[in-house]
């Protein structure tokens, strides 16, 4: 090779282009062995010869959106105070037994589904389910423990109410649902409806959403499908019954034009920005379409918008935007953190910018760039037991059909330009877009005026009362 | 069962100095490259403050042959992503991606290696250097008990030693860095002799190894950097202090100097940590957060490092809570743990955890602690990139004599104490002179 005349670097390699990447290697998901058992609860397994782990995932219908105001957080305490103990064990004992196993219990819930999962060594793997199904069909709820989890919780919401990513994301999900929009109540309950959790209702709410129907259990890893089957059917042929009618409810904005609201939190030296409006089910047609926009527009590091606002301006950390894909319609959000200084020039490039993409879509270089991040990145998420049992888990919720994730990367690949674009269009709205501000009101209020996107509503609200109210 | 933790490699050294290790797993199409620079915060001292991790920043800007934007452009339309990270005794850098960007990752990391100053400029570091006054906005002075830490090393360690200030720097630092402090740092430690590159994955050694050497290969040697031995430093003074800050709950910050990584000492602190604070049936949250519930909660931890290693105890109190009597129960907790010793079940425990911990590392090729980076982490601080075995065992060997040890000279030490208290509530803060 010879050296490269007009290289300042005075390399002997030829380092002046990129090499042409080789060939892709195509990648599977692993195949997912479904079935029904008797009492009604699916079966997914996942098989992964990698390793000697084990994931078992149960999942349960026992989302928040699907309980009442008055019970908002219920499912998040109920599953805290699982690790109670059962009515074999107490919560000592248990904590023994996980510890013998060498496992932790994850419980986690969101507004579709209470997930309790363990990953044990794959020897163990029959102990890690009976011990999983133990905890989820016989929850003791002691008083105690209930008490104690509450309290925890009590001043966990308190604490959210002085974090300014905590405040901003309550906060602009009660702006941007209308009233009575479970997604627009705080993730983990108020201080009201946390008050309220006691072990009767603990115990109302998993008989009532802690049942087979509707529910299923995941297992993932070096495992026989038959074996698991079998053992399964065993382990949980006790368990009967569907589970209470879900909650219906309908996704209406609370404003239907372009607003701006400033929470004051006086002397920061950061605004905590997000800018969003309602969005689109995990069901929705233009899915695939929205995962492409969305790259572009805020997924990737090199999205329009980080590329605007870090890479060019200087103005913060980094900046995200997400559609909350959920059983119904999550949000669009956009989220950043900003010197106090720049809030308004932020603000205006974030609209600038969503306004461009809803009007153009991404561009042919673009969508190329996007679909092959999108598929190539996609292995890698799937790399431990723990995420594959995680997505496999997700078929469940969101009743995906099993082939949804063999498929994904050639559907992702498929979307078009125009389908792109239409999508942008149809689904970001520059005139409806709620912009929600948290730092010093004195500082950033009048220059959010100025821009001229909508009223600007400051909010004021004295420490440790984190309750939503009405905007003003 | 026992599991083995090995994680088998080939091991080169290119003319230049740069140390290269291959590790092989084709359970799926991925690669992972990692590239260790052995230079830290620590490095800094004497001078301004933050500098490696403005440099590990102005890394992604491009160099001679990659233009301003490409390096995350090819990177991300390959299907690949990066990050990096920068602590007091060393910078990490990885790429993530399918097996094919493989070539694209080595020529972008040697291009930034060799002829990164070619491309830098005023207009790179003037963004970089608003983006990381972001980021340290964003992540400690914005944020409820982000200064407690910087605070707490300050008084641990005392001006002069390379933890006394933190990683991401003095805000009057940060802003006061000029473009030829850049071009120094580059010249003084970023080079093939004071590097190791790490490759694990859907990859063969042979391929690997020729790529490696074509776009390695003559890149200038440079300094390696001194090897710097672990230092101890005076003992602190008691020193107790009070942060009121914009929180809800107060909260105590323990910590003591402790011992340096990869040392017996290390793993016996590390297993002390999980018998105080790992779990429900752990000493203190058993006794704070379950029986007394004066805690919201609490954690403990052992962080060993390249000179010198702090062991930290945080107590988190209940609503209107005060610290002292916090206070009280550690160390009364501590000083049973050194009069009266640990339960083999307890041990029994603690190794469990670590066991499973040192599994689930090997799911992960790549990223911040996935096999690439920790055979590199091995070579960087034990000179031995094999080592992973040998790390689990020293877990699995501490005895309860060396937990007791470890307990007692935690009991016969002084504390730095910190209290963050809500404001205008120093009266929550612990004063007790124990």
């Amino acid at each position: 090779m010879s050296a490269h005349p007009t290289d300042v670097t005075g390399s002997l390699v030829d380092r002046s282009l990129p090499p042409a990447p080789g060939k892709v290697d195509s990648f599977g998901f692993p195949t997912v062995h479904s079935s029904v058992l008797a009492n009604g609860l699916a079966l997914r397994v996942a098989c992964l010869p990698r390793l000697p782990l084990v994931a078992v995932a149960l999942v349960l219908p026992a989302g928040e959106s699907m309980l009442g105001d008055a019970h908002a957080g219920h499912a998040i305490l109920a599953g805290d105070a699982l690790e109670g103990g059962t009515s074999a064990r107490t919560g000592s004992d248990l904590a023994d037994a996980l510890e013998g196993l060498g496992a932790a219990l994850r419980v986690s819930v969101g507004w579709d589904a209470t997930t309790v999962s363990l990953t044990s060594l794959a020897d163990r793997w029959e102990k890690a389910l009976a011990l999983l199904t133990e905890v989820v069909l016989q929850p003791a709820f002691p008083h105690d423990e209930v008490v104690r989890v509450r309290e925890q919780q009590l001043a966990r919401l308190r604490q959210r109410a002085m974090d300014p990513v905590s405040l901003a994301n309550d906060r602009s999900a009660e702006l941007l649902h209308a009233p009575g929009v479970p997604y627009g109540r705080p993730a983990r309950g108020t201080l009201a409806s946390v008050r309220r959790f006691d072990p009767t209702a603990a115990r109302t709410l998993a008989s009532a959403h802690y049942r087979p129907r509707g529910a299923g259990l995941v297992v993932a890893g070096d495992v026989d499908p038959d074996w698991v089957t079998r053992v399964s059917a065993n382990a949980l042929a006790q368990w009967e019954g569907a589970p209470a009618a879900g909650r219906h409810f309908e996704v209406h904005p609370r404003f239907h034009e372009a607003t701006v609201h400033v929470i004051d939190r006086p002397e920061s030296v950061q605004s905590e920005i997000r800018v969003g409006h309602t969005g689109v089910s995990m069901g929705h047609p233009d899915y695939h379409a929205l995962v492409v926009v969305n790259s572009v527009l805020g997924g990737a590091f090199t999205s329009r918008l980080n590329l605007s606002l870090r890479e060019r301006h200087g103005f913060t950390y980094g900046v995200r935007t997400g559609f909350a894909f959920r059983r119904r319609a999550g949000p669009f959000s956009t989220s950043t953190a900003v010197a106090t200084d720049v809030t308004a020039p932020a603000v205006r490039e974030i609209v600038a910018e969503l306004t461009q993409m809803a009007e153009a879509g991404p561009t042919e270089e673009e969508m190329e760039a996007t679909r092959d991040y999108l598929a190539g990145v996609f292995p890698l998420q799937l790399e431990t037991t723990g995420q594959v049992a995680a997505r496999v888990a997700e078929l469940i919720v969101y009743d995906l059909p099993d082939d949804h994730y063999r498929r994904y990367r050639d559907r992702v690949r498929s979307v078009s330009r125009d389908a792109a674009a239409a999508a942008a269009r149809r689904h970001i709205r520059p005139a409806q877009l709620t912009v929600v501000v948290v730092g010093a009101a004195d500082q950033v209020v009048g220059p959010l005026e100025a821009l001229g996107i909508g009223p600007v509503a400051v909010h004021r609200r004295p420490p440790g009362e984190p309750a939503p109210g009405a905007p003003r | 069962m026992q599991i083995d933790v090995d994680i088998p490699f080939t091991r080169f050294q290119l003319a230049n100095g740069l140390d290269v290790l291959v590790h092989e797993d084709h359970r799926l199409p991925s690669v992972a490259v990692n590239v260790w620079y052995q230079v830290g915060s620590g490095h800094e001292v004497p001078g301004p403050t933050g500098l490696a991790h403005l440099f590990e920043h102005l890394m992604f800007e491009g160099s001679a042959h990659v233009p301003a934007g490409a390096f995350d452009e090819l990177l991300e339309s390959a299907g690949a992503t990066s990050n990096g990270s920068t602590s007091n005794d060393r910078t990490n850098y990885w790429i993530n991606g399918p097996a094919n960007a493989l070539e694209l990752a080595l020529w972008l990391e040697s291009d930034r290696m060799g002829f990164l100053l070619e491309a830098m400029d005023q207009h790179k570091l003037d963004v970089q250097r608003d983006v990381v006054m972001n980021e340290r906005r964003q992540s400690y002075e914005n944020q409820p008990y982000g200064l407690a830490w910087e605070t707490v090393a300050a008084s641990l360690y005392p001006l002069g030693h390379p933890y006394h200030h933190p990683v991401i720097g003095r805000m009057e630092d940060i802003e006061a860095a000029t473009l030829e402090d850049v071009r120094r740092f580059f010249r003084t430690w970023y080079s093939p002799a004071n590097a190791s590159l790490a490759i694990a994955g859907d990859v063969t050694v042979d391929r690997t190894r020729a790529l490696v050497e074509r776009y390695f290969g003559d890149l200038p040697a440079g300094r390696r950097t001194p090897r710097l031995e672990q230092r101890s430093t005076e003992p602190v003074k008691s020193r107790r202090s009070v942060l009121e800050d914009r929180v809800q709950l107060a909260r105590l910050y323990l910590a003591w100097q402790s011992a340096g990584h990869y040392t017996e000492e290390d793993a016996a602190f590390a297993v002390l940590a999980l018998v105080l604070a790992d779990g429900k049936s752990s000493r203190l949250c058993r006794r704070l957060v379950y029986e007394e519930r004066s805690a919201q909660d609490v954690v403990a931890w052992q962080s060993g490092a390249l000179r010198g290693g702090t062991f930290e105890i945080e107590v988190t109190a209940k609503p209107e809570g005060g610290l002292a009597c916090l206070e009280a129960v550690v160390r009364e907790e501590l000083a049973r743990v050194a009069t009266h010793g640990v339960e083999a079940e307890e041990l029994a425990c603690a190794a469990a955890q670590l066991e499973a911990a040192f599994v689930h590392a090997l799911e992960r090729i790549g990223g911040f602690g996935g096999k690439a980076d920790r055979l590199n982490e091995y070579l960087a601080f034990t000179g031995d990139p094999g080592y992973a075995r040998a790390d689990l065992e020293r877990y699995r060997h501490v005895t309860p004599d060396q937990v007791v040890r470890t307990a007692r000279r935690l009991v016969d030490a002084h504390a730095v104490v910190l209290s963050v208290v809500p404001r205008g509530r120093r009266d929550l803060a612990s004063n007790s002179t124990a």
